[in-house]
């Protein structure tokens, strides 16, 4: 009985162990992880079913392999042997690897070995779990993909982006912003504040008290000083970001650089400023036009009354001087303000430009160093010849006299450019492929700001008043734009200005008829060579014959030839060695009657009323002179 | 000698041509404006016509169509002292619509008037 007790007691258990094991194994059996225990030999000696599902086979089959037989010897050897043999040290291996199972092919698995001791304390087996974390690390994966999207995005964009504490503490900033405040990844200081941007901190204050009470807020443009000290303007947004508990966390600015907005608005205004001006130095110039006839033709009346030579017309004649003054500058503000009609030829800009350094060249002072570099041996654009060279003259005479003392440095080049490059560089439409651009740089003393938003209105001058009338860059600017070209400075004070001029270049070449000439003769009585060369390239192309002459023999020689004598002459005042008395001498010896134009200087006096009185002088044109006029003097004068 | 009629809002300017085209023995009217010029033609003893081009009411423009009409035969010269649209384009247009001759102000009254004689006698090559 007691016997009997004794076993049923002893077959309960067995049965409570039994049972226990049978739960255990189902565990084991159950469980997601692949479960084995491995002996010392690497050899697997228990698996539980999910490990035989992955595999595809029976218990039976993995049981008494070695690990190198399960997954390949290569696996073996390079990720689990090591990590086993750390595990039989005592300790418990955790590790991430790719493994390859017949049933889902590559996925990443966690692995644990535990070791697992006898119980003499010797580590005979240990216990491996090893459990499938593919779909975890490709959510991970995506998610780390999607933040470093998300950063480089917010890295690379445009925009300048700062996340600041509650205190306006900087405590993130993109690389735009860093950029657009000219700062480096160094000086990004944990204490660095927003604050410490804005000119005016009571101002920074009021905005971000809006910002902290939960408003979004557009601030508008604001200039910030960048870390070099200089102000830029920013336009600036605010957004709280606000937290679970309805606070604002953060407080996240977006920071956009509006420097070239601002320049271009600028250089809208200034357009729109000159226009006005030019409306309105027109309509002015319109009337003077008008009185000035009226001057003239009184004049001429006069003139025409009184006995040559007497004192009495020596004085009429300084009116008609006077006028000619007048109608210069008058017709300085017509070409400025584009009312001008300019006579237009295909002409090649760096011949232009290389008589204009030449000429340049020998009335500078000689401390005065002018490179050239010319990229572009032919670029031809549809211009007045005469124009371009006014325009250069101009641009380097205003150079030299940003030179202090007479010493420096004036550079100038040709380059040509594609159109749709420089798109945003110029403010007017592009009509051509290709553009002439000039540059002419100096190391003179450069100009405040203030200053260059004005230089091309007409009458401003820093220059004491009467030197200069203040015309010239104004009437620069109306030669350019009546090209479709543009002109643009930048000035940096005490290092010197550059000016940069941009002109369509033209497809069309200088192959029109010429028609209007008529092979008539011209005599040319050259004054400085290159000027003299402007005046020729202006006339090659009209029809007529040039003929050039510097010196008194020469033209003695010519004008005594009956046949070939010139229809018409052209002098210029400064030629050096025939002066206008020689010339009216001249003519009275062959007694002959050839209509001359004469070009002179209005700055110059040399030019006497008795020569203009003399009958021979058929046109005075006063520099600077525009093919225009020169044509139309011409056409005038061979009637 | 010949009757020209000069149309010019300026009247010193008027004045100074009526004197000048006057002394060279030419029979001189005048008028301010452009309508008048028009409804007061006569085309029985105007030869030559100097009209300006921008002038208030009826524009030079309209004046060289008109009177072109009134008499195909009648010689025409715009003058121009510029203006909005500028004097280069505006006397262009005065050429193309039937001007003989074309000049800027302020031009040389003797070369105007040595245009007037030469457009006058029949001279003119065009």
């Amino acid at each position: 009985m007691e016997g009997q007790e004794k076993k049923s007691n002893k077959d309960e258990y067995l049965n409570f162990l039994a049972k226990e094991k049978e739960i255990a194994d189902r565990i084991i059996d159950h469980s997601r992880s692949m479960i084995s225990i491995i002996n010392r030999n690497y050899i697997y000696e228990k698996v539980n079913s999910t490990f035989c599902n992955a595999h595809k086979v029976i218990t039976a089959s993995i049981v008494g392999k070695t690990l190198g037989e399960v997954w390949g010897q290569e696996i073996f050897q390079n990720i689990i042997k090591n990590n086993i043999d750390l595990c039989f040290t005592g300790k418990t291996i955790r590790y991430e690897a790719v493994f390859n199972t017949p049933k889902s092919g590559r996925r990443f698995f966690e692995v644990t070995f535990r070791p697992i001791a006898d119980e003499n304390g010797e580590i005979t087996h240990l216990f491996a779990e090893t459990f499938d974390i593919n779909d975890l690390k490709l959510s991970e994966k995506a998610a780390s993909e999607k933040e470093e999207e998300f950063r480089k995005l917010e890295t690379n964009l445009p925009i300048g982006f700062l996340r600041c504490d509650r205190e306006g503490k900087i405590i993130h900033a993109n690389n735009a912003f860093l950029t657009i405040m000219e700062l480096q990844a160094e000086n990004l200081v944990p204490d660095l504040n927003m604050k410490n941007f804005y000119p005016d901190e009571r101002f920074f204050d009021m905005q971000f008290n809006n910002l902290l009470e939960c408003q979004s807020k557009s601030f508008g443009r604001i200039s910030l000083k960048n870390g070099k000290g200089r102000e830029v303007p920013c336009r600036i947004s605010g957004f709280p970001a606000i937290d679970e508990k309805g606070v604002p966390a953060f407080i996240d600015f977006i920071v956009e650089d509006s420097s070239r907005e601002m320049m271009l608005e600028n250089r809208l205004l200034q357009a729109q400023k000159l226009e006005t001006i030019g409306a309105l130095a027109g309509g002015i110039a319109h009337d003077f036009n008008n009185i000035l006839a009226t001057i003239s033709g009184y004049s001429e009346m006069l003139q025409d009354d009184l006995p040559r030579y007497s004192p009495s017309s020596e004085k009429v004649s300084k009116i008609q001087g006077a006028v000619l003054k007048a109608q210069s500058i008058i017709n300085q503000i017509l070409t400025f303000s584009r009312q001008v009609e300019q006579e237009k030829i295909p002409v090649d800009v760096s011949e232009v430009l290389k008589e204009t350094i030449g000429f340049v060249k020998s009335a500078f002072p000689p401390k005065i160093a002018i490179r050239s570099r010319i990229r572009k041996r032919k670029a031809n654009v549809l211009a007045d010849p005469t124009q371009l060279f006014r325009v250069f003259l101009n641009l380097m005479t205003n150079a030299m006299q940003a030179l202090e003392e007479d010493e420096g440095t004036i550079s100038v080049r040709l380059d040509v450019v594609e159109g749709k490059r420089i798109q945003h560089e110029i403010n007017k439409d592009i009509v051509a492929d290709e553009y002439v651009l000039l540059t002419f740089e100096d190391t003179g003393k450069g100009m405040e700001p203030s200053l260059m938003g004005r230089i091309f209105e007409p009458f401003f001058t820093t220059r004491e008043v009467g030197k200069g009338t203040g015309l010239g860059l104004s009437v620069v600017h109306g030669i350019i734009s009546e090209m479709d070209g543009e002109i643009l400075v930048s000035s940096r004070k005490e290092k010197g200005s550059v000016f940069y001029v941009y002109l369509p270049v033209s497809k069309e070449y200088a192959d029109f008829e010429a028609t209007i000439g008529g092979k008539k003769k011209i005599l040319f009585i050259k004054g400085n060579k290159h000027e003299s060369r402007i005046f020729s390239l202006a006339l090659e192309n009209s029809g007529y014959e040039l003929m050039y002459i510097s010196d008194q023999k020469n033209l003695e020689i010519v004008m005594s030839d009956i046949k070939d004598r010139p229809d018409l002459i052209i002098y210029m005042n400064d030629s050096k060695h025939i002066r206008p008395e020689n010339l009216i001498g001249l003519f009275r010896k062959l007694e002959i009657n050839t209509p001359c134009i004469f070009i002179t200087d209005p700055n110059q006096e040399i030019f006497e009323e008795k020569i203009l009185n003399s009958g021979i002088v058929k046109q005075h044109l006063l520099k600077p002179v525009s093919l225009k006029e020169i044509s139309n003097a011409i056409q005038i004068s061979l009637k | 000698m010949a009757g020209i009629l000069i149309v010019e809002d300026d009247k010193e300017l008027r004045e100074m041509l009526k004197i000048s085209l006057t002394r060279r023995n030419h029979t001189v009217f005048e008028t301010g404006n452009g309508r008048e010029a028009i409804t007061h033609f006569r085309a029985g003893v105007t030869d030559l016509v100097v009209t300006d081009l921008i002038m208030p009411e009826e524009d030079g423009l309209k004046v060289i169509i008109k009177l072109r009409e009134l008499k195909p035969s009648i010689k025409i010269i715009a003058i121009s002292g510029g203006g909005k649209a500028g004097p280069g384009s505006y006397l262009n247009l005065a050429r193309a619509l039937g001007a003989d001759a074309i000049f800027s102000k302020p031009f040389s009254t003797n070369d105007l008037i040595a245009k007037i004689e030469e457009l006058l006698s029949g001279e003119q090559v065009k």
